[in-house]
This record gives structure tokens, C-alpha cells and sequence, in this order.
């Protein structure tokens, strides 16, 4: 080990030099519109409770993780890195290499109002160390209303079959059915989201969080193959590499009907001047009745300055903050990760999910429970299978399964 | 000056290594070696042994000692992402390697011909060289967009027929990727061969015009082969580019459609960064590391060989 | 005595406008359209709302001349919590260019002129190391090299990014020069070594002089390079040297948040535009640099 990590002194060497009294040093990648105006909720309210906050932000996942993990290696960790609750931590966590907050954690949350589930996924050991900020849904569909109406769709379908009828009819109408961004990790996201629609949200934990294989070998999987397959029929050619927000685009200018993917999308409507209930509508993906989410979260490395462990706690403090939590997550488009905040500023689709996190149906998103590189290789399963209607179910499986194991 | 000193020499032995050869050892050229011999050991040579190193360790997010054998290269080579990877990059090389030679090419015997404003075509060839591919590879995702880019405008404009949609078919958005390079390179191509040409004698274009050779001619058997040196620095470059492309593919395919545009390097960026599995983003490096060696280094001796002869002959 | 630089083009004299030589504007016109086209749609999509954008179509001209984006890109474009625009690194990725040109083309050329002309033992080994470490993905040095630094108390700090860029831009620099030299009749070299020059004093005295043209031509391409580098600038310049690229890249890339495509654009062409005005400006001497190169090609 001594080869593999900077020795504690580096540590030190370099760290005290940065910090004094609370000074925070902090990570992250919420660098556009909404999500810069959400962190600045969480600096200002660090702020005011005596904190100073250094900001360091990284857009992109891979040029900000090479750059932390590059900082880890040489010894100089920023104050709090945001990552996604789950083994992207876990490895760095069993390494040594954080602090825990379980005491700051405790201190500002009562008992009972976070979600076992996502307890579970920031607690290691018996310890919390981590700082949810909130969590994205991850099965959502958003449609046009003008585009339902023209076609004679009058409520949102709520089964695959009235899906695709309802699909039919906007292609009938001489429009887009689904506005589809042709990239691997939205791919990726619907799907996951039909695999939930078709074997339940028991199921689902069982395969992504117990890595239980054999449900996918169950016909409800092979049914949500056969259903994420025949979406390709109501896509347009321009699909393939699509951005989101150029998707959601089409969505906005009533163009296309629905598109399917995460809550982050709702921002680009409210840009937009868009009203839901009037110009889009939200509803869960066909056939749900849960949630799946991804809960982002403030990490907090050893600096082995003891000053800096101290604006840590801070931090997590004005992060656990039911207002900061209200707040961040309006800005953001998430839900808070308390049930117990003021949520009444928040949109009607997040009421929805909001109802849903309180009945305790949710599940988490793959990226919560298993590896990255496992997450990796199902991205390249559905995209290729995406990619390519001549791929059956079974090659698709095969490769779907073997990210597990390749993994 | 050129000329000159060069019949002042005549009468001594020709070939370099002669005139060295006769000198003590050339101590100040050697310490003036001894940094790039520092960077190579310390920094390329440690690197590769680093990487070699990891790729058999079962590293995930950070490096680990683990040892974990081959199982990486197994996992590797049992990944069609990775196979696709080595076959796209294989054909993305090739023609854009060739297309940014000969587009290059073209360009610069264009403007060598004495057009007016060289200058001002000269930099409108040679700025997508300075811009950002993050942006500029949008604009391509754009364009080739049959939705709303040029097909969509060229049926617009009443021409039905017009298919421009690479990008969106996994059998052609490789080309689509290459082209984009061919526009981001070309330009740089152009100027090393302009140059090129710049060199070459104006007597040799005064004697083809007298012997009625043809124009095209000429510069397929007289002009390209003056121009090696060029060529040589071009291609090189151009190939070092393809082996190591990454930004490209992100910014305008991100890989698909399905894998039909993955290369190599974006697999290893991939692998180390973003899902965190060093162990197999090191021995994708390894692998790719030793197939450039096992290409490049019988090129050099064969061209060693060659320019010995040569010098031999003379 | 020839002159080494001809500043003219020597193709053949042009005659009248002949039907070649429509057809030799007709190819660069086209040319033109296929290097522009993308260049015309970054502008023109710079000057939209993003309302506009999004229902109008990409060739489209904006409804106004609305520089707001420009300026927004430069001085106010939000990047996390700072909202400072591109313009904030300008000075780093000058202090960081400057040094690490010079130095990287200085070490290409010293390089190129031993491996030509003096060959010490165990030259042709260091230059195929060095050609084929020209192919190796950059990404892959990362973190050793931040190992590297780290022990040499180099991380962090601007002498680091410097010693990394000229590190990484040894195979391209050491290729361009060996090549030009290479091209340089060796009989100067010999006289020079009969009068009884040195080694330094013909680098110093002949050499350089003769190779002012590459230091040019080499300098750009470094510049370019070094100008538009992101990743080691952000992993090892240090917070307070961070270059200007990174400031681009937290404005443009994001994966689920909201894509201002007017800001992307103008910050784009702001962020390039040092390397296209050292174009401008030394487009003669980016010629004529590899013109002397193969007088004797």
C-alpha cells in the first residue's frame, strides 16, 4: 500500500499550507445555468455560517474525476468532491481516504426522514460518509400537450400498449413520436427504465443492487427488450448522437411527442417559458409505479488538516439544511433527500415524485449500487442494440449479462 | 549560400557519419542529448513500465499492487467494444490520413498556382486548426444531422434525392468522423506542402513546359516525389494524430451509433476515467503500445537501411 | 547566392483567364465553402437567443447583430459559483504558453541538430523512442507524471505545467527539426567543423539562424497546442494557474445541465483567438520556414 498512496506526511506537507480557520476547498461539476445557481445555494448558506468557499469546478465527469483522482495521488485532495452515492466512493472509502460525517450527519438529520435506501447507499461500516444533496428520478416521460392534442391523444399513456398506440397516432400526424438523444448513457437510462416498468421494483433491486443474474433470464426482462426494441419504429433519423437538450427541443417546439429520461430535463422546458400542465406534461414511465433515483452527494477526502475536517462538518451541515435542501433542489430540478423539508416551491411533477419517495417507492439507479466499469458495459450493450435492429434479444442479453461480469 | 558552401566541400568524403566518426566523442552533443535521453528514460520509458506494471494489478479507481495476472488483457480482449475499437481506428486511419494528404495536397498545389489573396485562403484552410473540437464538433453533429443540417436544407431547396445522413448509420459514421478530421488537419498539410513546393526549382518548371509535358503529369512524377521530406513530416503527424484521436469521436459521435465509431484511445480514456478501471485502461495502452512498436520500429530500420545504401551508392 | 526565402509562389506563370483557371478558383471556392460552412454556422448561431435557436434553422441569419453573447462569453459567463467568463485564464494560458513554447521548440531544435548532424552513440535508438512516443495517448502519462511532479515539488505550479507541456511536446518538436535538418546540405556542417567551430557555436551561429523559419513554424504548432490544452493545464497548473481552456470548458461541456449554444460559440472563437491572430500575423514566415527546410528536399 505504501507504493499506492501518498504517505501521510505528503499529506500534510501540502495541505496545511491551504487551509485556515474554515476555509472549504470544494469540488464539483454543476458548471451551467441551474446547476451553478444551485450550488450557490449551498456556498452561500456555508458562507453564512462562518465558512470560506474556494470553488474548484470541473465540467465533464471524465476530465473532473482525472483531475480529483490526480489531486489524490499527488497528496493535495480539494476540502468536498460531489459524486454520485455509491461505489464510485466506496473504493476510496475502504482505501482510507475519507472522513466520515456521522456525527455532523446525525446532528442535522433526524432519524427517519432519509429513505432507508438512500441511507444505505452513503453509509459504510455503520458510518454516513457522505452529504446528499438530492436525487434525480431517472423514469420519467415528458410530453407535449400540443402535439397529444393533435393527435387525439388525450390522456398520457400509463401501459406500453397505450404507449405505442398513442405513438402511432403522432406518427399518423405526420410527427416525431419519441424525441430520442442517440447517446449510449441516455439510451441507457430509458432502458433501465422499462426494465423497472416490466419486472417491478422488487425485482430490480434484486438484479442491480444483489447482482441476482437470473432475473434476467426471466421473461418480464425479455419483455422489456422486446418493448425498448420497438421504440426504434417511432424515432427519427436525426436521432443517433443526439444531445438531450436537442431532443427536448423538439419536444419544446411540439415537434415530437414524448421524450423519456430523467427529471434534469425539466429546466430546459422552464427556460423555454413553458408551463407544465399547459405546454408539456409529466408523467412516470408507462406502466411505474416507482421511482428510479440517483442521489448526488458531497464527498469529503482526509486532508489531515484538522481545520479543514472542521469545514467539512460545516459543510455537510448547510448541505443537510432542510432549506438549502428545499432550495437546491428547485434550482436543480431534483428532489430534496429529507422528507421532512418545504416542498411546496417545488413543480407538480416533483409533487409526484415527491409523494412516491414518501411511500418509500423508489428504487436506485445502477449507478448507486454497482460499478462504474459494470455501468459502462450495459451502456455498451443498449447502445449497440440500440444501434442496430439486426442484433436479437438473446446477442443483446448475452452482452448485457457479461457486463457483469466483465465488470 | 546554399550552393556555395556545398561546392567548397566537394572534395571531402561524403555521409555524416564519416566526419563524426573520424572526432573524439562529441561530449557536448551528447550533454546536449542528455535531456531529451532524461524525458524518454524518466518520463516515456517509466510511463510504459508503469503501464505494464498496472495493467497486470487488478486496479480499479486508483492503482493498486494487486497482482492479478492477464485476467486484464482476457477481460480486454473479451470485450467487443475494444475489437471494434482497433477496427474503426484501423479505417478511420487510412482514409484520414490519405484524405488530409491529398485534400492538403490539392489545396496547396491550388494556391501555389498563383491565385490572388493567398493569404486569405491560405488561413481559411488552416483555422479549424486553432479552434476547440468541443465546439466545432458540434457544428459537425449539426451539419451532418440529416434533420436539420445539409440534407435537410438541400431537400428543402427541392433537391429530393440529396442523402447526406453518415453520422446516423453505423456503417458510414466512421467516415463521418474522418471527414471532420480531414477538415480539422488538412489545413496543416497544406501548409508543409506548400512549402514544399515553394522549394522546388523554377527552372524545372520552365524545362516541362518546354518539353510539352502535361500539367498533371508533372506533378505526379516530378513534383511529389521532390516534395519526400514534406510528406514524410506529414504523415507522420497525421498518423500519430490517428492513433491517438479521442476528442474528435467524443465531440461529434460519442462513439455510436452502437460502437461504430469507438477507437482505442477513447476506450482508454473511458476505462481510466469514467469507469474507473485502470487495470484494463493500462492494458488497452499496453496492447496499443506494442502494436505502434511492433509497426514503427521495422519502418525505421528499413528506412535506416535504405538511406545507408543510398549514402553507400553515392 | 539564391535566396533561401523566395517570397513568391513558383508555380507557373499565370496566363489569362483561361477556362483552367476558373476552374482552379471554381476548386478553391468550393473548398472554401466545405472549411467555412461550420465556421459560418458557429457565427451566425452566436448571435441567436436561444429561443431562436432552437425554432430556427441552423443556417438561418440571426433577427439581429446582437453582440450580448460575445460579451457575455468574455467578461460574465457562469462557470460554477464565478462568473467571470473566458477571459479570466487569458493571462495564465499566456504565462503558460510563452515559456513552454520557447523551451519545447529550443530543446526540438538542440535535439534535432545532434540527432542530424553528430549523431553520438545511441542516436538512432533515442529518436525511433521518441517517434513512437509521439503515439502514445497523453492521457495514459497522467498519473505518473502527477506522481513525478509531486516528488519534485513541481505540482501545482506554473514551472510544472511548463516542464509537462515541454515533455509532451518533445516527439513533435524533435520530428519537425530532425526533418528540416536532415534537409540542410551536411557540407555546411563540415565547413563549419573545419573552421573549427564547436557544437554549441554551430547551433548558436549557423544553425539557428538557418532555422528561423522552423523555430516559426515549430512555435506555432507548440502554441497551438499548448494553447488549447485543457486537461494537463487543469491537473497540473495548480488553482491559481488554471489556463483559459479550462474556464471554456466548464462554460461549454455539461452533461445534464443547460446548453447556452450563443455563449458556447462566442467563448469558442474568443478562446481561439490568439492562436488565429499568431496565424494571421505570421503566415508568411509559416511558409516560407518550411520553404528553407527543403531547398534541398
Amino acid at each position: 500500500m505504501r507504493l499506492l498512496l501518498p504517505s501521510l506526511t505528503a499529506l500534510l506537507l501540502v495541505s496545511t499550507a491551504q487551509a485556515q480557520d474554515l476555509t472549504a476547498e470544494v469540488a464539483h461539476s454543476w458548471t451551467s445555468g441551474g446547476e451553478a445557481a444551485a450550488v450557490k445555494v449551498i456556498s452561500d448558506a456555508f458562507t453564512a455560517r462562518g465558512g470560506t468557499w474556494v470553488d474548484w469546478s470541473v465540467a465533464g465527469f471524465e476530465s473532473a474525476n482525472a483531475a480529483y483522482i490526480s489531486r489524490l495521488l499527488a497528496g493535495d485532495p480539494p476540502t468536498a468532491k460531489t459524486a454520485v452515492a455509491g461505489p464510485e466512493v466506496t473504493e476510496l472509502i475502504a482505501q482510507g481516504l475519507m472522513n466520515d460525517i456521522d456525527t455532523a450527519f446525525h446532528a442535522a438529520v433526524p432519524d427517519g426522514v432519509v429513505p432507508q435506501v438512500v441511507l444505505d447507499a452513503i453509509t459504510m461500516d455503520g458510518k454516513v460518509y457522505m452529504a446528499p444533496t438530492g436525487m434525480h428520478a431517472g423514469s420519467w416521460m415528458f410530453y407535449s400537450m400540443p402535439v397529444f392534442e393533435k393527435a387525439g391523444i388525450t390522456e398520457a399513456p400509463t401501459s406500453w400498449d397505450e404507449f405505442f398506440a398513442a405513438m402511432d397516432k403522432i406518427k399518423a400526424a405526420g410527427l416525431v413520436p419519441i424525441a430520442w438523444g442517440g447517446q449510449s448513457w441516455q439510451e441507457g437510462i430509458v432502458f433501465h427504465a422499462v426494465v423497472l416498468s416490466t419486472i417491478g421494483a422488487e425485482a430490480f433491486t434484486k438484479l442491480y443492487k444483489d447482482s441476482d443474474l437470473s432475473v434476467i433470464d426471466t421473461p418480464e426482462f425479455a419483455e422489456a427488450v422486446n418493448v425498448f426494441g420497438r421504440m426504434r419504429d417511432y424515432v427519427d433519423a436525426g436521432a443517433p448522437g443526439r444531445n438531450w437538450n436537442d431532443a427536448t427541443a423538439m419536444v419544446i417546439r411540439d415537434e415530437a411527442g414524448v421524450q423519456l429520461l430523467s427529471d434534469f430535463i425539466k429546466g430546459e422546458f422552464t427556460t423555454a417559458g413553458e408551463t407544465p400542465g399547459i405546454d408539456y406534461g409529466c408523467a412516470l414511465t408507462p406502466s411505474t409505479d416507482s421511482l428510479i433515483f440517483l442521489a448526488d452527494a458531497f464527498t469529503f477526502p482526509k486532508t489531515g488538516n484538522a481545520d479543514e475536517d472542521k469545514a467539512q462538518a460545516l459543510l455537510a451541515e448547510a448541505v443537510l439544511d432542510p432549506r438549502v435542501q428545499a432550495d437546491f433542489s428547485a434550482l436543480k430540478g431534483s428532489l430534496p433527500i429529507r422528507t421532512d423539508v418545504d416542498t411546496s416551491g417545488l413543480d407538480a411533477c416533483a409533487q409526484t415524485a415527491i409523494e412516491l419517495v414518501k411511500q418509500d417507492k423508489i428504487v436506485p439507479d445502477a449507478a448507486m449500487t454497482l460499478s462504474p466499469a459494470i455501468n459502462g458495459g450495459f451502456k455498451d450493450a443498449v447502445g449497440a442494440f440500440f444501434a442496430d435492429p439486426a442484433m436479437t434479444s438473446e446477442a443483446f442479453i448475452e452482452q448485457y449479462k457479461a457486463a457483469f461480469a466483465n465488470g | 549560400m546554399v550552393d556555395q558552401s556545398g561546392a567548397r566541400t566537394t572534395a571531402s568524403p561524403p555521409g555524416r557519419s564519416k566526419v563524426t566518426g573520424r572526432l573524439r566523442l562529441p561530449v557536448a552533443a551528447m550533454a546536449a542529448l542528455t535531456p531529451a535521453w532524461l524525458i524518454i528514460l524518466l518520463v516515456y520509458l517509466g510511463t510504459t513500465v508503469w503501464t505494464v506494471q498496472i495493467s497486470l494489478t487488478k486496479s480499479r479507481m486508483l492503482p493498486s499492487s494487486e497482482f492479478a495476472g492477464l485476467s486484464q488483457y482476457q477481460r480486454l480482449f473479451g470485450t467487443a467494444r475494444w475489437s471494434n475499437s482497433i477496427e474503426n481506428v484501423l479505417t478511420f486511419g487510412v482514409v484520414y490520413v490519405l484524405g488530409a494528404m491529398v485534400v492538403g495536397l490539392l489545396l496547396a498545389i491550388a494556391i501555389d498556382r498563383r491565385v490572388r489573396f493567398e493569404s486569405a485562403w491560405r488561413t481559411m484552410f488552416l483555422y479549424p486548426y486553432a479552434l476547440s473540437f468541443i465546439v466545432t464538433g458540434l457544428m459537425w453533429q449539426w451539419l451532418m444531422n440529416p434533420e436539420i443540417g445539409i440534407q435537410a436544407t438541400a431537400r428543402a431547396a427541392g433537391l429530393g434525392w440529396f442523402t447526406f445522413d453518415w453520422t446516423t448509420r453505423s456503417d458510414m459514421a466512421i467516415y463521418a468522423v474522418a471527414l471532420a478530421g480531414i477538415w480539422q488537419s488538412a489545413g496543416l498539410v497544406m501548409v508543409l506542402m506548400l512549402a514544399g513546393l515553394r522549394g522546388i526549382d523554377a527552372d524545372l518548371w520552365r524545362a516541362t513546359r518546354i518539353e510539352g509535358i502535361p500539367m498533371w503529369r508533372t506533378y505526379l512524377t516530378i513534383v511529389l516525389p521532390q516534395l519526400g521530406p514534406s510528406v514524410a513530416t506529414a504523415f507522420m503527424l497525421l498518423t500519430m494524430g490517428a492513433v491517438r484521436t479521442f476528442d474528435l469521436v467524443v465531440a461529434l459521435t460519442n462513439g455510436g451509433p452502437g460502437q461504430s465509431t469507438e477507437v482505442p484511445a477513447k476506450f482508454i480514456m473511458d476505462s481510466l476515467f469514467a469507469r474507473q478501471d485502470l487495470g484494463l485502461a493500462t492494458a488497452g495502452a499496453t496492447v496499443m503500445l506494442f502494436t505502434v512498436m511492433a509497426v514503427t520500429i521495422p519502418i525505421l530500420y528499413a528506412r535506416d537501411i535504405w538511406t545507408r545504401r543510398q549514402n553507400g551508392r553515392l | 547566392m539564391r535566396d533561401p526565402f523566395p517570397a513568391t509562389a513558383r508555380g507557373q506563370r499565370p496566363q489569362r483567364l483561361t477556362t483552367a483557371r476558373i476552374g482552379l478558383y471554381a476548386f478553391l471556392l468550393i473548398a472554401a465553402l466545405f472549411f467555412l460552412l461550420p465556421a459560418y454556422v458557429m457565427i451566425v448561431t452566436s448571435f441567436k437567443s436561444m429561443g431562436e435557436i432552437r425554432s430556427a434553422q441552423i443556417f438561418s441569419l440571426p433577427q439581429m447583430l446582437d453582440w450580448s453573447y460575445w460579451l457575455e462569453a468574455w467578461s460574465s459567463a457562469c462557470a460554477g459559483v464565478n462568473c467571470n467568463g473566458v477571459s479570466v485564464g487569458f493571462w495564465n494560458s499566456v504565462k503558460i504558453t510563452v515559456p513552454a513554447t520557447i523551451l519545447s521548440v529550443l530543446l526540438g531544435a538542440v535535439t534535432g541538430y545532434a540527432l542530424s548532424f553528430w549523431k553520438p552513440p545511441g542516436s538512432k535508438l533515442l529518436f525511433a523512442a521518441i517517434t513512437i512516443g509521439g503515439f502514445i495517448p497523453l492521457q495514459i502519462f497522467l498519473f505518473p507524471m502527477v506522481r513525478a511532479t509531486a516528488a519534485l515539488g513541481l505540482y501545482n505550479s506554473l514551472a510544472g505545467i511548463v516542464l509537462v507541456h515541454v515533455v509532451f511536446g518533445l516527439p513533435l518538436t524533435t520530428l519537425l527539426f530532425r526533418n528540416y535538418y536532415a534537409a540542410i546540405p551536411v557540407e555546411l556542417f563540415k565547413a563549419a567543423r573545419v573552421d573549427g567551430a564547436g557544437f554549441w557555436r554551430i547551433f548558436y551561429a549557423l544553425m539557428l539562424p538557418l532555422s528561423l523559419p522552423m523555430l516559426v513554424v515549430a512555435g506555432l504548432m507548440q502554441m497551438t497546442g499548448i494553447w488549447n490544452d485543457f486537461l494537463l493545464g487543469l491537473v497540473f497548473a495548480g488553482r491559481d494557474n488554471l489556463p483559459m481552456t479550462v474556464q471554456l470548458n466548464n462554460i461549454v461541456t455539461t452533461t445534464t445541465g443547460q446548453r447556452e449554444y450563443n455563449v458556447h460559440m462566442a467563448a469558442t472563437v474568443l478562446t481561439a483567438l490568439v492562436p488565429l491572430v499568431a496565424y494571421f500575423v505570421s503566415g508568411r514566415w509559416f511558409v516560407r520556414g518550411i520553404t528553407a527546410g527543403s531547398v534541398k528536399g
